[in-house]
């Protein structure tokens, strides 16, 4: 089933927290919300979950309007950040939860208990209490509890955020297979964590104050992000300002070879250039400045150079003899692993 | 730690004690004490026995406890009942309406017990609600005093309850009525039962609303101690009052049982 | 919404046919002497007599010498639990938890050992002066300043503390700077708490027996049960809870502010 929101606006006293948002997530696709907080991410999605009520605006479900319809009538599976399993019931009644609000018989209540179990690989604490596992686990079992009920959307928000970074990777890869083996289903998943989104979605939404910034594929997003803000949030790019010259931009005193579009010349505008795809030393589209910070990140070094008064992040591959802070240092970068976008396209 | 020499500390301790056990322990064991004498003339009680007990624990006080058992009991549940109910109700509200709410159900906390006895003295001496001379007025007095106590904690663990729990029902398809009943309700179970242990405590000693208006055949265990010491019986007052006090932390401790098994289930 | 202010309608309303109504007959009954008509005659009359005004002064006395007393208690009190453990430092706090659940009469009954006639320190007419009252007032009312304020320093930050103790700066130092400012909305809340309910005081004040301490629930209840003087026993009632009731309004506010 498919989820639309039709330029839902939410607002608390006056104040807008979702402005006009149009997105549509098909069915059995997994749609990210991705965004820091106060983006209005968790709001669309407590949206469809019926539990903020748009100013204006409709939200469908599989082409239904359920706008006006109570949550506990929109039949959504749901998991939130801090699980909420109910501590007074154990694991096998808090999955059993949903399935006897809707009245299912005994034997069908027992069976999608195991199933649900089952997939999240938590059949063998069926018996047990929330406060008696792990987070990681209760974890699994809210995810379990949402899936009894059999949604045809699960929402997701921030589940992974209580998790410290070695089960959250590992949980990454088990919602995937789930979804790998509930494929009609759709996910909406909220996160501010880009690995998260990059990493599980068939296509993300960028939200930024209140608004929906872009939306597209990972690749999309990487690529060709349409404004500074996705440029920067997604993938932490280097925004350099920059005047449009012919067949290429000025930076720093620099004239710098890349594809200018249909862009005016004379025009301010924005180079949005990834830390990885910069190199160290002499080649193209060359800029030189003087290493104002270095860290050693393992398998690469991130240099922060200094170019005419703006910062520039470079990540290169892991130097045997790493320049000095103060020491003057040239970086380059290949024509087609930049982007330039208009000025001011800051916020849509 | 604030004091970090060990002579400091022992001096620190040694001022905690001669302040905290006079006037906080003594009292207490003096009641303790002077309940199994007879005379207390000197530093220590003398003449010890029983017999404080005996008449302690029938006829007349007797009667008193098993009064003072079942008024608490009964302004207690009372109290609790309409209590969370109006602290369910008022959570549900905006806040403008819960802020009134809040005031109104506090208020018989500022008001003076004992002019909370005299105005249901006042209402209920008359028809249609002729009330006096009845248990139930003392019932009722009790129940009015303790319901904002039991409002009061109810409706703070109601604000301290993660709205993600009943958002997590509703979004499993529960009704409101059923998320309260297997959702909310529970979860606050270990809040009501202490609230319902601080009202029946409450009520077991309270003596300022029920000396106005206890009726003759329906007298609790604070008016028997204080007519007790009145006429001077005051090592019997004292075996009353150890009464009342075991009561009331038996009660209390059998409260406690339930509410430690109710958050560790 | 109408049908949440539904839902609230009835505990509302049980209040108001049991509280508020009663209450109301109570101002009512005030402006109406026992020769009937409608005056401020109870008013002037009550105002007028010299036991009111001295129950008046002596309560008001009392319950802002007991507050001072029990907050300066408490605050030592609580300070050594709470930053100077001991051995059964929880223990003891446990037992305050349950000194609040005993009625404030056994104080006074425990003093008329102590101090009474019959008593340990002996025939020591200390009991029916006001500073008996007082003693029992501060002994009963301090666990009351102590509960929120051991909340409040449970919830102090010691890496404040400890950060103090690495600069140098000493234990008195470290109160004045650091544990009192922070405690102060816990002490204005258990203050005043303590305030009304010093003013509302009878159990400990009837069980004295003094007659020359007379505070205004006392007098409601003597004018009302021992002279049948309706009028005037709701004169003094409305006086005490118009003090109370704008004085628990002030702890409202307080408490709401330090979020206790």
């Amino acid at each position: 089933m498919g989820i639309r929101f039709d330029s839902v606006t939410v607002a608390y006293d006056g104040n807008v927290v979702l402005d006009s948002l149009d997105l549509t997530v098909e069915p059995g696709e997994v749609m990210a919300l991705l965004g820091p907080s106060g983006s209005g991410k968790t709001t669309a999605l407590r949206a469809v979950a019926g539990f903020v009520r748009p100013v204006s605006g409709r939200v469908l479900l599989g082409g239904r309007d359920v706008t006006d319809l109570p949550p506990y009538q929109r039949g959504i599976g749901m998991v939130v950040q801090s699980y909420a399993l109910f501590p007074h019931m154990r694991v096998d009644e808090n999955v059993a939860f949903g399935l006897k609000t809707r009245r299912a018989g005994k034997t069908e209540t027992r069976q999608r208990v195991a199933e649900a179990l089952e997939l999240t690989g938590m059949a063998a604490y069926a018996r047990r209490h929330p406060r008696e596992l792990s987070g990681g686990q209760q974890q699994r079992v809210a995810i379990a509890r949402a899936l009894a009920i059999r949604p045809d959307v699960l929402l997701l928000d921030e589940p992974l955020s209580a998790l410290d970074a070695r089960l959250r990777s590992g949980m990454l890869a088990e919602l995937a297979r789930l979804h790998r083996e509930l494929p009609d289903m759709s996910m909406l998943y909220v996160t501010h964590d880009q690995v998260e989104a990059l990493t599980l979605a068939d296509r993300i939404a960028v939200m930024d104050a209140a608004r929906l910034q872009q939306c597209g594929t990972p690749r999309e997003l990487y690529r060709s992000p349409k404004n500074e803000f996705t440029a920067s949030f997604v993938g932490g790019a280097n925004v350099l300002p920059v005047t449009v010259g012919c067949g290429g931009v000025g930076f720093a005193g620099t004239e710098l070879k890349v594809d200018t579009g249909n862009a005016v010349a004379g025009a301010r505008a924005t180079l949005c250039v990834r830390p990885h795809v910069i190199g160290l030393g002499q080649g193209p589209n060359q800029l030189t400045g003087v290493v104002r910070e270095i860290q050693w990140r393992g398998a690469t070094h991130r240099l922060y150079v200094e170019v005419d008064g703006h910062s520039v992040m470079a990540d290169v591959r892991e130097l045997k003899d790493p320049p000095a802070l103060g020491d003057p240092v040239s970086l380059h970068f290949a024509a087609e692993d930049a982007v330039l976008l208009p000025a001011g396209a800051g916020h849509e | 730690m604030l004091v970090h020499s060990r002579g400091a500390r022992w001096a620190v301790w040694a001022v905690f004690l001669v302040l905290f056990v006079p006037l906080f322990a003594l009292p207490l064991l003096v009641v303790l004490g002077a309940s199994f004498a007879t005379h207390w003339s000197g530093v220590l009680p003398s003449g010890p026995n029983t017999a404080n007990y005996r008449a302690a624990t029938r006829g007349e006080a007797l009667q008193a406890l098993t009064t003072s058992l079942l008024t608490a009991t009964t302004a207690s549940l009372l109290a609790l009942t309409v209590g969370t109910w109006a602290a369910l109700a008022g959570a549900a509200l905006k806040k403008r309406y819960r802020r009134l709410m809040d005031a109104l159900f506090v208020l018989p906390v500022a008001v003076p017990s004992v002019v909370v006895g005299l105005s249901v003295l006042v209402a209920f001496s008359k028809p249609p609600m002729l009330l006096n001379g009845t248990r139930w007025i003392v019932i009722l007095a009790h129940t009015v005093l303790v319901t904002a106590f039991a409002h009061q904690s109810v409706s703070a663990a109601i604000t301290r309850l993660d709205p993600a729990y009943e958002q997590a029902a509703a979004s499993l398809g529960a009704r409101p009525a059923r998320v309260l009943l297997r959702v909310r309700l529970p979860l606050l179970l270990p809040s009501l039962t202490a609230a319902a242990g601080l009202c029946f405590a409450l009520s077991m000693g309270e003596l300022s609303a029920t000396m106005m208006l206890y009726p003759p055949d329906w007298t609790p265990l604070p008016v028997l101690i204080y007519a007790a010491t009145d006429r001077g019986a005051l090592f019997t007052g004292s075996a009353v009052a150890v009464v009342l006090m075991a009561a009331t932390l038996l009660v209390l401790f059998a409260v406690s049982r339930v509410r430690t098994r109710a958050s560790y289930r | 919404m109408s049908r949440r202010l539904l839902w609230a309608l009835p505990p509302v309303a049980l209040l108001a046919l049991f509280f508020l109504y009663p209450l109301a007959l109570v101002v009512q009954q005030s402006f109406q002497p026992d020769g009937g008509g409608t005056s401020l005659r109870p008013y002037a009359d009550v105002f007028a007599s010299e036991a009111f005004r001295n129950a008046l002064w002596t309560t008001v006395w009392l319950a802002l010498a007991s507050t001072a007393g029990c907050l300066v208690l408490g605050f030592l009190l609580s300070l050594v639990i709470a930053f100077v453990p001991f051995p059964g430092a929880k223990a003891v706090a446990r037992f305050i938890d349950v000194y609040l659940s005993f009625p404030s009469f056994l104080i006074t009954l425990a003093l008329l050992f102590i101090y009474g006639t019959t008593g340990i320190i002996g025939s020591f007419q200390f009991l029916t002066t006001p500073w008996g009252v007082l003693l029992a007032e501060v002994t009963y009312f301090t666990p009351f300043v102590m509960r929120p304020l051991l909340a409040a320093f449970s919830q102090l930050d010691t890496a404040q503390l400890e950060a103090a103790g690495s600069l140098g700066a000493r234990a008195p130092r470290i109160i004045r700077r650091i544990i009192l400012p922070e405690s102060l909305p816990a002490l204005a809340a258990g203050g005043s708490l303590v305030l009304v309910l010093c003013l509302n005081e009878f159990g400990i004040v009837l069980f004295t027996g003094a007659k020359g301490v007379t505070t205004l629930p006392m007098l409601v209840y003597s004018k009302a049960i021992l002279e049948s003087d309706y009028p005037g026993a709701c004169v003094v009632a409305v006086v005490n809870v118009l003090i109370s009731v704008s004085l628990y309004g002030l702890y409202r506010v307080v408490s709401r502010r330090a979020g206790a």
